[in-house]
């Protein structure tokens, strides 16, 4: 058996933007699927905003998902057939939501992108593509944003036009926020830089104040 | 923004492949409809064709009463007589409501060589005692407007007057008081010859075989094919027409020489059956073009989903459960085969009377009127069935595409 994780013990707070740096093969992307439920430990314990989802299984665990974690991804992942605005709202409409084009339109404000609300993302750029995931990770308020290599197809412009954004929101709405990069440069934005190597943390680097909401585990 | 708008968002995504899929189910609920609108429409025509002839039982030359039955609803050759005693004797039987004399001959249609073995060469002639022949159709009224006025029906005895049914007379181009020239081979001889004679009436339509014909004196026809004493058919009303009384007619009647007695309802069941042989070899080939269909249907959204796993693993990672993920599917397909059923339905409809054309250009459907009827219930059938097609096609894409785990998908996505 591969142990993709070892012994990783974490906190991650409200009001906090934690870095998760390493090599390929590190556990990075292990550990951010395991803080975002999409995939659940075989051992240890993992409690997201106060609830221990170890041992559930895939419904149980989108359960935990739906509406407290917000996701970006480094492809973007947006659905071509939609629009900026309906894309956006597509986390809504799974949770049952009432869709509200103003709410939806303010939070597009918020990641500068307000008039493009009506584009396909075929007509938008990497960034601001990147820029409507946030959008989209934002609309149902979660507690925690998880965003897995979100620079890795951005510029250098953007990928630090993204994180000021995300230290807005954090500072803003007091957002938990778990970045995976390998751009030390952008990693050092964050609060905490943790660095993962064959799976176990080698360095926990606190660089700046720490929220107050405790909402991940070991 | 729900879940229908998203199956139809995704779907417009697609338009090319969205299309086909789509006019492969069109085409295929097209068949069905206009198969199911021929056999209600041929049934309905039969049954009209024969009971506008006005008489229940024929009596005629023994041979195929089948052949004989669909010679009346639409003319040919090969015509078998029987002695005019036969009516003579049949009239008096007490259980008669009505009879009437029939000759039928061929003429040769004007422009065409009278050896022609193809039906469509001849015109039919029909020689009747006319004041019997209309008690049993008593529909039959003469047509009004220009070159029609002043339509009448013959006198029993006139040697040069014919009244033409509606369809011969607009194909003829005839208007009443013009002159028709009649040409015949008479019985024993060999050349033809042709009679001069004079259009007294032109009938209305009946969208039966009297629009085809052209009628004249019974004793004129019989004088023109030099028959004599002969009849093609005796048409009969009985008092009361049940199987009972049939089979005593029958009974009674069997013994004359030559002679056979059919019931226009047997008729009517055979050439039903006949037709229905034929269709559930049709109805064979709509079921199998359906099953293509859904099989096109199901490959379609099959690959779709596999296109689409990245796009599945997002819509569960930020929320969707896997019952939103086989809704959102199921919809997609169920739109498709809605949307291939309304097509089909739209195309049936613009394209019957295409389909009744082309079917009597290929077989000699042997009625007149409309062969392929399409009735609203013919039409919401269609759509019950193309929805439960799309039902039972997405079932295995939907549960494919829920069944996704997201991380996975994600990945796959990549």
């Amino acid at each position: 058996m591969v142990r993709a994780l070892d012994g990783v013990d974490l906190d991650v707070w409200s009001g906090e933007m934690v870095a998760i740096v390493g090599p390929s093969g590190s556990g990075k992307t292990t550990l951010i699927n395991l803080l975002s439920c999409l995939d659940a430990p075989d051992a240890g314990t993992l409690t997201v905003a106060g609830r221990g989802v170890t041992d559930l299984g895939e419904e149980a665990l989108t359960e935990v998902r739906r509406g407290r974690i917000g996701f970006v991804f480094q492809k973007f992942h947006l659905l071509p057939a939609l629009t900026v605005a309906e894309n956006v709202e597509l986390p809504q409409l799974f949770l049952r939501q009432s869709i509200d084009r103003a709410h939806t339109l303010e939070v597009l404000r918020t990641v500068g992108l307000e008039q493009r609300a009506a584009h396909l993302p075929r007509e938008l750029s990497g960034g601001q593509m990147q820029r409507v995931a946030v959008a989209r990770a934002l609309i149902t308020r979660p507690a925690i944003l998880i965003a897995d290599e979100p620079t890795g197809n951005l510029d250098r412009a953007n990928g630090e036009a993204l994180f000021a954004l995300f230290r807005r929101l954090i500072d803003r709405d007091g957002l938990a926020v778990v970045v995976t990069t390998h751009n030390f440069h952008l990693a050092e934005q964050a609060d905490r830089i943790i660095t993962l190597e064959d799976g176990r943390i080698i360095r926990q680097e606190q660089r700046r104040r720490i929220g107050t909401g405790n909402v991940t585990g070991d | 923004m729900g879940y229908v708008r998203l199956a139809l968002r995704n779907l417009a995504h697609r338009p090319l492949r969205t299309a086909l899929t789509v006019t492969a189910i069109g085409l295929a609920v097209a068949v069905a409809v206009s198969l199911i609108g021929f056999n209600l429409g041929y049934r309905q025509s039969i049954h009209t064709s024969i009971d506008k002839l006005g008489f229940q039982v024929m009596l005629m030359a023994k041979g195929c009463p089948y052949e004989a039955a669909t010679m009346m609803l639409k003319g040919g050759t090969g015509l078998l007589y029987l002695p005019s005693s036969t009516y003579d004797e049949v009239k008096a039987d007490p259980e008669l409501a009505a009879i009437t004399p029939i000759f039928i001959g061929l003429a040769q249609k004007e422009g065409s060589g009278i050896r022609d073995d193809e039906a469509g060469a001849f015109v039919i002639l029909s020689g009747i005692d006319q004041a019997s022949f209309v008690a049993m159709k008593p529909w039959l009224a003469f047509a009004d407007g220009p070159g029609r006025q002043g339509g009448r029906w013959f006198a029993p005895d006139a040697a040069h007057e014919v009244v033409m049914g509606f369809e011969v007379a607009e194909y003829e181009q005839r208007k009443v008081g013009d002159t028709f020239y009649v040409t015949v081979i008479p019985h024993g001889q060999i050349e033809p010859q042709t009679h001069e004679m004079k259009v007294v009436g032109i009938l209305e339509r009946t969208g039966t075989q009297d629009d085809g014909t052209v009628f004249l004196p019974l004793s004129t026809a019989r004088r023109l094919f030099n028959r004599p004493d002969e009849l093609t058919i005796v048409g009969i009303k009985l008092k009361e027409f049940s199987g009972v009384r049939l089979r005593e007619f029958e009974k009674r009647w069997a013994r004359l020489p030559e002679v056979q007695v059919v019931s226009l309802q047997q008729v009517k069941t055979t050439l039903v059956s006949l037709v229905e042989t034929a269709q559930t070899m049709i109805a064979a080939v709509a079921i199998v073009a359906i099953i293509v269909a859904v099989i096109g249907v199901v490959n379609t959204i099959l690959m779709s989903v596999v296109e689409r796993t990245g796009e599945i693993g997002i819509m569960k990672a930020i929320g969707a459960t896997r019952s939103d993920i086989f809704q959102i599917i199921w919809l997609e397909t169920l739109a498709i085969c809605l949307g291939g059923g309304l097509l089909g339905c739209v195309g049936a409809v613009l394209g019957a009377r295409g389909v009744e054309a082309a079917l009597r250009l290929l077989i000699d459907v042997g009625v007149h009127g409309s062969i392929v009827v399409i009735t609203p219930s013919i039409l919401g059938g269609a759509m019950v069935g193309a929805a439960g097609l799309g039902v039972f096609a997405g079932v295995y894409p939907a549960w494919r595409a829920a069944s996704l785990r997201p991380i996975e998908a994600i990945r796959e996505g990549e």
